[in-house]
């Protein structure tokens, strides 16, 4: 055998491998090109999971400065009830009411129960969001 | 093909990779309007550039080699059109799998998610009405799957894990399921019943948008997740 | 359990196969058995010329049986051996020649006759019979015979052949493209190739160089200073989405344009029309001929007329004899090793004409003419060994069909 084939060496290597246009191994759910609906819940169900953990450590560092007394406490109660934070909270609300409302809509599906009907209760779950979030709204801002 | 776009003129921008020379690069070349963007790249091939490197077959959307990402999309080359992208077409490699060169991926790391047994053959459904001849007891027709891969590149899941099967495996291994065709369904199952099998999906859909040939490969996940889920507390 | 094949030997002779479609591959397939060494080259992906693209037939020989009981023959004879090498790449639903016409019924007689001379086994039906079995075929049918076509995946079917090749050992290269070839002394030594996957030149030397480039045959004769029959034939197909029958299903008549539908997974692809060309690279899709596709397929199945369109593409065929034919349909499509030593270049064969049905029996003919070049006196294996599976080519498992 004359074993000079040309680049036979590098034909055995291992190659590159694309995430969706960003090529940072792990960040291929980052790129929304090209994803249909589902892509996005799933994406969107991902960074509300990780704005809600983001939020709990947020709310229980919150919580702490109960330990540095009333004073403290009141002047953070007063920054609470400003407009920005009020917005704030209705954006935490969305945050909950997404996850919560998408995550039962994967439990449907994803335990075969509700296999083909994804997007139908993306939209359906998606309608009940949307008043419960315009409720809560009217309500936070309804109450200043 | 419309008569504003009868000739004209589109710039492609092809992702280049040839091993040993410094990194990838993409490369714009100036092409005549065609009618797919198969046609397009093989034009560049013939009248441009003899070293890109692309992936085809059949044609018609029959092999599954020609599997790209145009715009950030996945699509067969072959029967994408090419006159509704755009003034330029941006294609690239799939994704998830390791480029050889250009836009040709390296399938050996597609085909050794599957299980052992990969369904070939199935029963017909089309057609319930007919009564084959004498000789045939029904008609068969290949499997949907064409082994792609724009599943696999399209499926968030598999963007962070090159341990997760992907789509056409569970797929068919659900096919097998559905239609055993003598196959050993126990094993199927145990081989779907595992972290990084069945259970590592996320239902985000996007393999079954991505799909050309109709497997439904997310509706099938689910499936036999309700398969695994009814073998009780053995695993 | 089909024995395995021994791995060659390290002084074996070398063989270069240029061109990775059927019968590159099968040729392969064929010489690694034989116990010789091998290398393949293709510059595109494998099956990537015409073997990829015809609509997949699985040849009965019975649109041959009146014109080219030749090809006839050749085609039943390797149905039969392909469905035991490759089992699981068939659809086993035979396939109608259907009369429409008063014309077509004149031919009728004729077809019968010679299908049963060329041993093409046959079943006459009632029109009845054939609208049972495929109830959408044109209701207007006068007559239909059975034969036993099949349908096949045109890449999946041929890729079993190099995957069995590359397990015994042959070392199979796409993208790896010949840019001449090494001539010394009225010889030819081997070829100089360019990887396309590392964009380097190099050079492969073997014992002999097999040319298997289909229609594009002549333009690699030509790097050797000598000359192949070889008229390059696209034909055009149209692929509609619906599969609208599970029979192949042919129009019975001498060969014509769109005369035939054959299923391809959830699609219906209706063949096919012919012309001939200088370059089989640069094909034209000719609008009128895919109108064509669109009207003649109608006639074997109206509800083509109003399916979807999936997809419309040319493919050339590597007809043999000389340019004197103008559609390219008169001449013959049987297959010819060419030993170029008959042309005083040594160690340069060239194998081409055929259909993709008669993949293995063109690697048998030209594994013998290679071996009796080689001074070997090996017989051919491949009628009964039985091929691995498509997916034993990606991976590293031997995984043996039971």
């Amino acid at each position: 055998m004359n074993g000079s084939v040309p680049g036979a060496d590098h034909r055995a290597e291992r190659g590159p491998v694309l995430r969706k246009g960003v090529g940072i191994p792990g960040s291929g759910w980052f790129d929304p090109r090209g994803r249909a609906l589902g892509g996005f819940a799933f994406s969107a169900n991902r960074v509300t999971g990780l704005g809600l953990v983001f939020y709990l450590y947020l709310h229980l560092g919150v919580l702490s400065m109960l330990l540095f007394g009333e004073p403290t406490w009141n002047h953070f109660i007063r920054l609470a009830t400003s407009w920005v934070f009020l917005s704030l909270d209705v954006l935490l609300i969305l945050g909950i009411l997404y996850h919560g409302l998408n995550g039962i809509r994967v439990a449907l599906v994803g335990s075969g129960l509700v296999a083909d009907r994804q997007r139908a209760l993306w939209w359906s779950l998606g309608t009940v969001g949307t008043i419960a979030l315009i409720g809560a709204a009217l309500h936070i801002f309804g109450s200043k | 093909m419309s008569a504003a776009d009868a000739g004209g003129r589109r710039t492609y921008r092809v992702y280049r990779y040839k091993r040993g020379e410094p990194g990838w690069r993409f490369d714009m070349f100036d092409v005549p309007i065609t009618r797919t963007v198969l046609e397009g790249l093989r034009w560049i091939q013939l009248h441009l550039d003899r070293t890109l490197a692309i992936r085809h077959s059949c044609m018609h959307a029959s092999c599954g080699t020609c599997g790209v990402q145009v715009n950030g999309r996945e699509a067969l080359a072959c029967v994408t059109p090419a006159d509704d992208l755009g003034a330029t077409i941006t294609v690239e490699p799939l994704a998830n799998i390791p480029v050889l060169t250009d836009l040709v991926v390296d399938m050996r790391e597609f085909v050794a998610r599957f299980p052992d047994e990969i369904p070939s053959l199935r029963a017909a459904e089309q057609l319930p009405e007919a009564t084959p001849l004498e000789g045939i007891d029904a008609y068969d027709r290949f499997e949907d799957c064409i082994e792609c891969g724009l599943c696999l590149s399209a499926c968030p899941v598999s963007a962070t894990s090159n341990a997760y099967v992907g789509p056409a495996a569970l797929a068919a291994a659900q096919r097998l399921l559905e239609e055993p065709r003598g196959a050993d369904t126990d094993r199927v199952l145990e081989w779907a019943d595992a972290p990084f099998a069945g259970w590592r999906c996320h239902a985000a859909f996007e393999c079954t948008a991505a799909c050309p040939s109709d497997v439904r490969p997310a509706e099938r996940i689910m499936a036999l997740r309700g398969r695994l889920g009814g073998r009780g507390a053995t695993s | 359990m089909t024995p395995s094949a021994p791995r060659p030997a390290r002084d074996a002779p070398h063989v270069l196969i240029i061109g990775g479609g059927g019968t590159g591959g099968a040729l392969a397939h064929d010489l690694t058995l034989r116990g010789l060494l091998v290398t393949l080259v293709e510059r595109g992906e494998f099956t990537s010329g015409t073997t990829g693209r015809h609509h997949g037939l699985l040849h009965s020989g019975a649109r041959y049986a009146v014109g080219d009981h030749d090809s006839a023959v050749e085609c039943i004879e390797e149905n039969a051996i392909l469905r035991r090498i490759c089992p699981g790449s068939f659809e086993e639903n035979d396939g109608l020649f259907v009369a429409l016409t008063d014309e077509d019924m004149a031919y009728y007689d004729d077809f019968v006759r010679g299908c049963k001379e060329c041993g093409i086994p046959i079943q006459e039906l009632t029109t009845d019979e054939a609208l049972r079995a495929e109830p959408r075929l044109n209701p207007a049918t006068k007559g239909a015979v059975r034969v036993p076509d099949g349908t096949m995946d045109a890449m999946r079917m041929p890729l079993r052949f190099f995957a069995t090749a590359k397990h015994h050992g042959a070392h199979l290269y796409n993208f790896m493209e010949v840019v001449g070839l090494l001539v010394h002394a009225g010889a030819v030594t081997g070829a100089a190739v360019r990887d396309h996957v590392t964009g380097t030149e190099g050079e492969i030397s073997a014992d002999v160089v097999v040319n298997a480039t289909g229609p594009w045959s002549e333009k690699i004769a030509r790097m050797a200073g000598v000359d192949v029959p070889i008229v390059p034939s696209p034909g055009v197909m149209l692929a509609v989405r619906g599969r609208l029958c599970n029979m192949v299903l042919n129009r019975m008549h001498g060969s014509g344009d769109g005369d035939i539908i054959v299923p391809q997974r959830a699609l219906s692809v209706v063949g096919t029309s012919s012309w001939t060309v200088e370059d089989p690279d640069d094909l034209d899709v000719p609008e009128d001929h895919v109108r064509r596709m669109w009207e003649e397929g109608a006639k074997l199945i109206p509800a083509v007329s109003h399916a979807e369109f999936r997809a419309a593409w040319s493919a050339a065929r590597p007809l043999i004899g000389s340019r004197a034919g103008d559609s390219g349909r008169e001449l013959s499509r049987t297959f010819k090793t060419i030993d170029h030593a008959d042309d005083g270049m040594e160690g340069f064969v060239t194998i081409t004409g055929g259909k993709a049905t008669t993949l293995r029996g063109m690697a048998e003919l030209c594994g013998n003419v290679i071996c009796v070049k080689l001074g070997i006196d090996r017989p051919s294996r491949t009628r009964t060994f039985v091929t691995l599976p498509h997916t034993a080519f990606y991976t590293d498992r031997d995984r043996r069909p039971a």
